[in-house]
């Protein structure tokens, strides 16, 4: 489980599992690192990809690590969420944009099989109206700007404000910020009081240099 | 028995592999005139094959891969379901696209999909990047209304139509909000601003759903085990659909 007091690097891997392998493996071992199986990857291989990446990165740090299946669910949250934890996903993404039933069901059902539930805010303007909708707070509310948005759309920025907004009114959630790509946008990310930054573009591009890419965002993280 | 039949189905999808390499093998293709019955398969391989194993041979039955196969399975779901199904069946990746929209599409076509889904609450970049990618990749592009309040506000934005869009509404919603109902009035709408767009309509769980659908104008109607299991025969209840439609 995830610790409020510290900060986190998520690094979302996307390229085919065989890279994923020795990307993982390059990784210097810090428990800082949150390992997540993007979307597209779950896509292609399926559930088997979530337990093949928890057991290269336990190989890595010498016990079981932290893995986030990224989900993206929008519908049947209950049944997507019970194949990833039994997989041995240690978190679960669900979108804001998915029915409000699935959201609340996506939460319920990962706090059943003892998992941390995460909902992704992906071209949501006010993340508070969804969240005042929920029965219940998830574990991670991610505010998240698309790869695609990012690459067509210039304008777009990410909701650093929100931070704050979201923490002030709900204490207990854990913020994470996805869409920032460099070291810089790390330390702003941080500094706006995020406690997750998600970064995968660094990582897809150069899968060689993921040990050194690693070390040089750790090394933002106070 | 099973390995037999693992092998069994492992040749048959590489013999259909190859022959997609063939120009001879006439690609489906959706016309607008006709109706289809769009059947959804969600829980597990075997069961998928259960189902297509009853169905009334017919190129007006779509096979979907529901999206929890896709995520439990990955795409070997889509080219495992396209070997049990004859040649030249119609086959819908539900892969409920939110992002990175041309890796998702290459994916999916490789596999062997006729068509895939995008969410209409995506980004709208990622909406025109699907879409694109598709038609690159000559397969249809299809827009899952699901939780869009106006289907059309999101087709206005788009730089091009996807070939079908879909009105929806998901499980989870009409399992625990049963007063939502499947905005039938919007296919009308949809028609009359845009006529060479196909409309789809998904999360009926009854006959009478179904029909009302077909009444108001739908051209494709999607079905899953809810639906026919509440209903009895799978094979029976698609052959009186056809004949009905």
């Amino acid at each position: 489980m995830l610790n409020k007091r510290k900060k986190y690097l998520q690094i979302a891997f996307n390229r085919s599992l065989d890279e994923v392998k020795n990307m993982i493996t390059m990784l210097p071992s810090s428990e800082k690192i949150i390992i997540e199986a993007g979307t597209p990857l779950i896509k292609r291989y399926g559930t088997r990809c979530i337990t093949e990446i928890k057991n290269y990165w336990e190989s890595n740090i010498g016990k079981p690590g932290y893995v986030v299946a990224d989900l993206k669910c929008m519908d049947r949250g209950s049944r997507e969420v019970f194949a990833v934890a039994n997989a041995g996903a240690s978190a679960a993404t669900c979108l804001g944009l998915a029915p409000t039933d699935t959201i609340n069901e996506f939460i319920r059902e990962c706090s059943d099989v003892n998992i941390d539930s995460m909902v992704d805010m992906m071209n949501i303007q006010f993340p508070f109206e969804i969240l005042q909708k929920l029965k219940k707070l998830p574990t991670v509310v991610v505010l998240h700007r698309g790869v695609d948005e990012n690459e067509r759309n210039k304008e777009k920025q990410l909701q650093l404000d929100q931070i704050h907004r979201i923490k002030g009114t709900y204490g207990n959630v854990l913020i994470s910020i996805a869409g920032g790509e460099t070291e810089r946008d790390l330390v702003r990310t941080f500094f706006n009081d995020a406690d997750i930054a998600v970064i995968w573009r660094a990582f897809y591009e150069k899968p060689d240099k993921s040990k050194e890419l690693a070390e040089g965002f750790l090394s933002k993280i106070r | 028995m099973k390995t037999i039949l693992n092998i069994i189905m492992s040749a048959i999808s590489r013999l259909v592999t190859v022959q997609k390499d063939f120009a001879f093998i006439k690609k489906p293709k959706l016309l607008k005139r006709e109706k289809y019955l769009h059947i959804a398969l969600n829980n597990s391989l075997e069961e998928a094959y259960n189902i297509i194993s009853q169905l009334p041979f017919s190129d007006r039955i779509l096979i979907e891969v529901g999206t929890p196969l896709i995520k439990i399975y990955g795409t070997d779901a889509i080219s495992k379901i396209k070997s049990m199904t004859p040649v030249g069946t119609y086959i819908v990746a539900d892969n409920k696209c939110s992002d990175l929209a041309t890796k998702e599409v290459e994916m999916m076509s490789v596999a062997g999909a006729n068509a895939a889904t995008c969410l209409g609450v995506a980004p709208i970049e990622t909406i025109d990047s699907f879409i694109e990618e598709c038609e690159r990749y000559g397969i249809d592009s299809m827009i899952d209304m699901m939780n869009v309040d106006n289907a059309l506000l999101v087709l206005k934005k788009l730089k091009k139509l996807p070939t079908v869009v879909m009105l929806h509404r998901g499980v989870d919603e009409s399992e625990f909000s049963k007063e939502k109902q499947i905005p039938l009035y919007q296919i009308k709408q949809i028609k009359g601003f845009y006529s060479d767009v196909l409309v789809a309509v998904a999360g009926g769980d009854t006959i009478k759903e179904v029909q009302r659908a077909i009444f108001n104008n739908a051209d494709i109607v999607v079905v899953w085990k809810n639906f026919y299991q509440a209903d009895g025969d799978t094979a029976q209840l698609a052959t009186s659909f056809l004949k009905e439609i």
